[in-house]
């Protein structure tokens, strides 16, 4: 699998790096998933704009209560990083089994939300903690919930033009969470978070991997989980790993299991 | 001919010898070294990322050397299978992998030395499941695992220095 031929362009600012993208000049950072693509044929860009060296998307800050990720870093950088671990241990803990330890040293939490895969860890988690994205492109700079930006299976609702600069998650002191996943290949059957705000009980549920795309629901408190309700209105993907009627299975048991980690997290 | 843009001169530390060349940016890591340096111990397969036998290791990190392109080793030092030994010497992990048989047919054991390379300089003292967890993306069909879980644990206690254990 030899990649077709390209050019490569490696900038040094934010500025210069949305000059070069367009519709065939397509950003470029661990490779993971666009490296992949062009090999079996399914993206042909004309010239890879890499963006490991743009300032803007680099390193992890704490800012007006948000937890500030840059969309260049790796998920080996985040499993580790310091504040992350720190202020959002679930996040670093979803990282450090997000695919292979090869996968997590290359690949990007920006590459991961901009290729929209279906069986992300990372997007399901993040969408539990309400995060979102800041994009921007030579006109101008816009912020999506990253439940928005997730349209549909490989697909995010991001334009030629657009890059994706940071990912912002609420930082909330009273907030506690859980991850659980199943996995028998190199991508997990489904994935689950959960997010309660200890103060009022509220809480997200949101089941990933499962179908094309992420499925969440809000509750009131944990006793309002409404697990069948969850179950049935998941849209699985018939695929080697089950079929419907296991993966809706699987959904209900995984979410208890979800459910059962809160219980015990601090 | 390809267009300029198309190509880049890098410079690289592989195996600790600077190696300069003008590549094409859609050269990957594992063709430069095994085609043009003749490195033929990185072996390739799945070329998905999946597999691990093209595992190297760059700034201590592994990567799949597969899906890593050449361009992005400018600058940077790469360790292949071929820099694990000190001249004769085997590195403890090829001489413990060896001894615990954690090798049959060997075509994935490359992969397997760099990986676990990269855990034990990170991770002096893991235990079994942390081998396990660390090297669950590299393939082996020989082996079964067990042994290379156990090499990797016998090389890390000859590497702090302890005497072997049963």
């Amino acid at each position: 699998m030899t990649l077709p031929d390209f050019a490569l362009a490696r900038p040094d600012t934010l500025e210069e790096a949305l000059a070069l993208l367009g519709d065939d000049q397509v950003p470029y950072c661990g490779g993971t998933e666009l490296l992949l693509a062009m090999k079996v044929g399914l993206q042909r860009p004309e010239t890879l704009v890499d963006v490991k060296r743009v300032p803007e998307l680099r390193g992890v800050r704490s800012s007006h209560g948000e937890l500030v990720i840059g969309g260049a870093s790796t998920h080996d950088d985040l499993s580790r990083d310091a504040l992350v671990r720190e202020v959002l241990p679930l996040l670093a803990e979803v990282e450090a089994h997000v695919g292979n330890a090869r996968v997590r040293v290359q690949g990007s939490i920006g590459g991961n939300l901009c290729f929209a895969e279906p069986k992300s860890d990372v997007a399901t988690t993040l969408i539990a903690l309400d995060a979102s994205v800041t994009l921007q492109s030579s006109s101008g700079r816009r912020t999506l919930l990253v439940r928005d930006f997730i349209v549909g299976p490989y697909y995010a609702d991001k334009e030629p033009g657009e890059l994706l600069i940071d990912v912002r998650i609420p930082l909330v002191a009273t907030r506690r969470g859980a991850y659980v996943k199943f996995q028998v290949t190199e991508r997990p059957t489904v994935g689950v978070a959960v997010v309660q705000d200890t103060e009022t009980g509220a809480c997200r549920v949101v089941v990933g991997a499962v179908g094309e795309i992420p499925v969440w629901r809000d509750w009131a408190s944990v006793a309002d989980i409404d697990v069948e309700e969850l179950s049935s209105a998941v849209d699985p993907v018939e695929d080697l790993t089950g079929s419907e009627r296991y993966k809706r299975h699987l959904t209900a048991v995984f979410v208890r299991r979800a459910l059962r980690d809160l219980e015990r997290s601090s | 001919m390809l267009a300029e843009a198309h190509l880049q001169r890098i410079t690289a530390r592989i195996n600790g010898v600077e190696v300069t060349r003008t590549v094409a940016a859609r050269l990957t890591l594992v063709e430069l070294l095994r085609e043009d340096l003749g490195l033929t111990g990185t072996k390739v397969s799945c070329e998905l990322q999946v597999c691990g036998v093209c595992t190297v290791l760059v700034d201590g990190s592994p990567v799949s050397s597969c899906t890593y392109l050449a361009i992005d080793a400018d600058g940077r030092d790469v360790q292949t299978v071929e820099g694990l030994a000190d001249g004769e010497q085997l590195h403890p992990l090829q001489t413990a992998f060896v001894e615990s048989m954690a090798l049959q047919c060997g075509f994935c054991t490359p992969g397997f030395l760099m990986m676990s390379k990269a855990l034990l300089d990170r991770v002096p003292d893991p235990s079994p499941e942390q081998i396990a967890k660390h090297l669950d993306g590299n393939i082996c069909r020989c082996t079964g695992y067990e042994p290379i879980i156990r090499a990797v644990g016998c090389a890390a206690r000859r590497l702090r220095g302890e005497a072997d254990h049963e």
